[in-house]
């Protein structure tokens, strides 16, 4: 049975009568090593509560709006239908791929096209995961989505139910990405909490899409934590595609932890939602680690896209580059807060960390903070904002070329953005996130005609 | 140079902190404590009018609410101490003489070699620097040099609590108006139990004759100091302010808690320069120490005005502050230059604010932080760029070099941006001193110590620059000498 959040009492005691109501039954999952985190989780929940922008984390970001509403937690194991032809509509043309669909934080069989896996590679949902392969669940779960002082970690912590799980062993190389389509139906408006674990072992290499969909006009609250692991060598090539609707918000907490000599980079694209919360923790725990971080905003009307960013050089010799870009339109607002953190005795680490605007509008707000916090003296760290317009004489170059206004416009602001598009080494992807692209630019100024 | 400078300037570079000695002058001190009657006590100590004791009021029963809340203290800096104990300081005291000096002869001689062990010989300063010192002890001024030529040209340099007498129009109206006492915990503080500070007023079109320069001086063991300056530049003035400062080796720790207030008008300028070297604590344990808890904010008012805060910062235990300009007039100008030196267990965590609101206003950051031994050093900054304020231009860097590897630097700035039309820049590098540029040194032969020397002081040189001559050669010396023990 679906459970509504109960709007007359406080966000709060929602969400922990909801637990009352539904522990023991719909969240008993079929692991010990998930269920075994929710008492923590809602406890810690309960001191924390819903965060505010009192907090300096929240500053910008008053995520207690979107909280407080009537959602209803679908928590029973039934997914609603989808119709394969409203699939079709959203997928990537041209991308081979092994396909997983999740619909409401479960993943779908039926819609699913895994297709063949290299030997001992797993892709299958979460609560699958916990019945087959309890250990690497167990050896990896909750371990780097750290709850203590993240409230909404400490939310879908305690009501953990599914998402997808992948597991690349030792060795193996993922030739074709894994695309996972996350859908999200219903009728009334729904709040979510999806639980994805990625685990590349020891010199496994692989490539993970995932896109965001909603098939509803319903407004959604997706509360998404995710957690990657990247053993000694080995290599994962993360991409998220935030194309939700317009009433469609989300808090999303990435914890990726990786070790010697191995590269995690990940780059998040968002196009859409109304609120949108990105938190990405980055650890990487061995020498000559590499840690590459992009993102990728582009606002409209009264979005709000707020990335917050943190790496963690716990380890000497290593290695991050940070790019992130947005470009605010309308009355659409921006934070970004990156945090470089360098441990003492993390000696030798080159951290690189960028964040550049365009801001398009009078109503517009772009809220930085490029944050580096060193400990240690060995080291080469910088970051650089910039917030600025379109260079009018780059503009005035390209009339001079025969080029209209709005095309000169349009080929300036993809310049800008290209940045972030090149980073994507899936060309299918490239081709699609390209072509999303320029379909935005060119709105801005058909409206504005 | 004349010989008395380069004595003067050899006095502050010698080697050990030698500031730290105590001054026998028995100081009129009030008990220790806050409550509304030591605030009715200082006013009527420093004779001041009725409005004044009303407006200290006021700020204090606003202070007594933040007191009651234990979440007003600001704990967010990146610093770690122990809060100080606000009922257990003196909040006056003042030289046993009576409060004012007409002339140097009647200061008392203790006071008068106090400031000559501290470098500072007054009545040679009078003939060859051409600097009017308003020299603060403790909080009341004792001498107060070149005010008959200011006089002339019209410009009101003296103490705070004698301008509320003489010229309460300009204070009443000026006073809080940038700093309201509501503006933060320290700055309500200050606003109740201020004792002294400076004050100066330039009127319309002059351009002051010199620079103008206080030398602070904490003196009396259990006082804190919470002086209030105030300088208003009326319309297409000019002044350059100079501040400097150095405190007596103690145990406790010291509060200060100050707050300075600029106000330029269309077309002024106004340059406020800093160097702290307060006493940093005990170097091994940390103990000790000044608590140096600022706020210094000036406001562009008029359009084409221009604000320019420097300083150099090697002293304190801890040192928290944000020199600010708030440009509101069109085509303003903000500028920040700092230098911020931290070693041993010193803390600092320092920067400004922009706040951008007329249009074509432009502000410049240039923040260079060094730590050493087990010091952080932290960059905090706003840069804020309103709805209103067209082609707004900003550019800020932030710069740490770390020397020795149990230290930290950090930043921290924020940027809010709120009309297209903005351009903002911001960057920051952290990094130790290049293996390269030691290795040239040395193959130049240069030892160690010398070569990280000069390569500190290139590291900092576009911020030296920009203080007055008399400042910049003196902050290059206490660079040097701060620098003493940091290799290895």
């Amino acid at each position: 049975m679906p459970t509504t959040l109960d709007t007359s009492a406080p966000a709060k005691d929602r969400f922990l009568s909801a637990f009352e109501m539904s522990n023991g039954q719909a969240l008993n999952g079929k692991n010990a090593s998930i269920s075994s985190h929710r008492e923590a989780a809602i406890q810690r929940f309960a001191e924390l509560g819903v965060p505010t922008n009192k907090l300096e984390a929240w500053k910008y970001t008053d995520i207690s709006k979107i909280v407080d509403r009537e959602y209803t937690l679908p928590l029973s194991m039934n997914v609603p239908d989808v119709d394969a032809s409203d699939l079709d509509d959203v997928l990537i043309e041209d991308l081979d791929a092994h396909r997983v669909v999740t619909v409401n934080g479960r993943v779908h069989n039926g819609l699913s096209d895994i297709g063949t896996l290299p030997d001992g590679v797993v892709v299958s949902s979460l609560a699958d995961a916990g019945a087959n392969h309890p250990d690497i669940v167990e050896a990896h779960y909750g371990k780097y989505a750290d709850f203590e002082d993240e409230a909404m970690t400490a939310l879908n912590t305690a009501f953990v139910q599914d998402g997808l799980f992948v597991y690349v062993p030792s060795g193996t190389a993922v030739e074709k990405p894994i695309y996972a389509v996350h859908l999200t139906v219903s009728d009334a408006d729904v709040m979510i909490q999806p639980r994805h674990l990625f685990v590349v072992e020891d010199g496994g290499i692989a490539t993970i899409i995932e896109m965001q969909h909603t098939l509803t006009d319903a407004r959604v609250f997706t509360n998404t934590v995710r957690e990657a692991y990247v053993g000694a060598r080995g290599n994962l090539d993360h991409y998220i595609g935030q194309v939700e609707s317009d009433a469609s918000s989300q808090v999303q907490t990435t914890a990726a932890y990786h070790e010697d000599n191995s590269v995690f980079s990940t780059n998040t694209i968002t196009l859409s939602g109304e609120m949108v919360r990105n938190n990405l923790t980055i650890t990487p725990d061995g020498e000559f680690c590499e840690s590459n971080l992009y993102g990728l905003y582009l606002g409209k009307d009264q979005m709000h896209v707020d990335n917050q960013t943190l790496v963690d050089h716990v380890h000497a010799d290593c290695v991050s580059n940070e790019l992130y870009k947005n470009v605010l339109n309308d009355a659409s607002k921006g934070v970004f807060n990156g945090k470089v953190f360098v441990r003492p005795d993390s000696q030798r680490i080159n951290a690189y960390q960028s964040n550049k605007s365009i801001v398009l509008s009078n109503e517009a707000n772009m809220y930085t903070k490029p944050e580096l916090e060193i400990y240690a003296d060995d080291v080469q760290c910088s970051h650089g904002a910039t917030s600025g317009q379109l260079d009018e004489e780059g503009i005035f170059y390209l009339r001079s070329r025969g080029l209209s206004e709005k095309r000169a416009r349009i080929l300036m602001l993809q310049a800008f953005a290209q940045d972030i598009v090149d980073e994507i080494r899936v060309d299918a992807l490239r081709e699609h996130m390209t072509h999303r692209l320029r379909e935005r630019f060119a709105s801005y100024f058909d409206r504005s005609e | 140079m004349s010989q008395s400078e380069t004595e003067y300037l050899e006095g502050v570079a010698s080697k050990e902190y030698e500031h730290g000695w105590h001054t026998d002058v028995e100081s009129g001190k009030a008990p220790k404590g806050l409550n509304e009657d030591i605030v009715r006590y200082i006013s009527q100590r420093k004779d001041e009018p009725e409005w004044l004791l009303g407006w200290r009021l006021k700020a204090f029963r606003y202070f007594k609410m933040l007191m009651e809340d234990e979440d007003s203290y600001p704990e967010w800096a990146h610093l770690k101490y122990v809060k100080p104990d606000l009922q257990d300081i003196s909040y006056f005291s003042a030289p046993k003489d009576k409060a004012q000096y007409d002339s140097l002869d009647e200061v008392p001689d203790e006071l008068l070699e106090t400031f000559e062990r501290l470098g500072i010989p007054l009545q040679e300063q009078k003939q060859l620097t051409g600097v009017a010192v308003d020299a603060v002890m403790d909080s009341v001024s004792v001498a107060t040099t070149f005010k008959e030529k200011l006089k002339e040209k019209g410009v009101l340099f003296m103490s705070f609590g004698e301008a509320a007498r003489q010229h309460p129009e300009i204070v009443r109206e000026h006073l809080g108006s940038v700093i309201p006492y509501t503006d933060n915990y320290f700055a309500a503080l200050n606003s109740a139990v201020f004792s002294d500070g400076s004050f100066v007023y330039v009127p319309e079109g002059v351009r002051c004759p010199m620079e103008l320069s206080t030398y602070f001086r904490i003196n009396e063991q259990g006082t804190g100091q919470f002086e209030r300056t105030l300088i208003v530049a009326e319309k297409g003035s000019y002044v350059s302010y100079l501040e400097g400062c150095t405190a007596p080796m103690r145990k406790e720790n010291q509060l200060h808690a100050a707050c300075v207030e600029l106000v330029a008008h269309e077309d002024a300028e106004i340059k406020y320069s800093t160097i702290q070297n307060w006493y940093p604590g005990n170097p091994e344990t940390g103990e000790g120490g000044v608590y140096n808890l600022v706020t210094k904010r000036g406001i562009c008012k008029g359009d084409r005005s221009k604000i320019s805060w420097t300083q150099l910062e090697t002293g304190s235990a801890v040192t928290q502050k944000y020199p600010s300009v708030i440009l509101k007039g069109d085509d303003s100008v903000g500028e920040f230059y700092s230098v911020a030196f931290t070693k041993g267990h010193q803390q600092a965590d320092t920067g400004t604010k922009m706040v951008h609101l007329g249009k074509n206003t432009k502000s410049t950051i240039i923040s260079k932080g060094i730590s050493a031994g087990k010091a952080q050093n932290s960059y905090r900054g706003l840069v804020k760029v309103g709805k209103n304020a067209e082609n707004a231009r900003n550019f800020s860097q932030c710069d740490s070099l770390l020397i020795g590897d149990q230290c930290g630097a950090h930043t921290f700035p924020y940027i809010e941006i709120g009309n297209p039309s903005a351009q903002v820049e911001h960057e920051a590098t952290t990094s130790k001193v290049g293996e390269d540029q030691m290795f040239y040194c040395h193959q130049r032969g240069l030892g160690e110590e010398e070569a990280l020397k000069l390569i500190v002081n290139g590291f900092c040189k576009e911020i030296l620059a920009e203080l007055p001559m008399e400042f910049a050669v003196e902050a290059k010396e206490l660079l040097a000498i701060e620098l003493e023990g940091s290799v290895g």
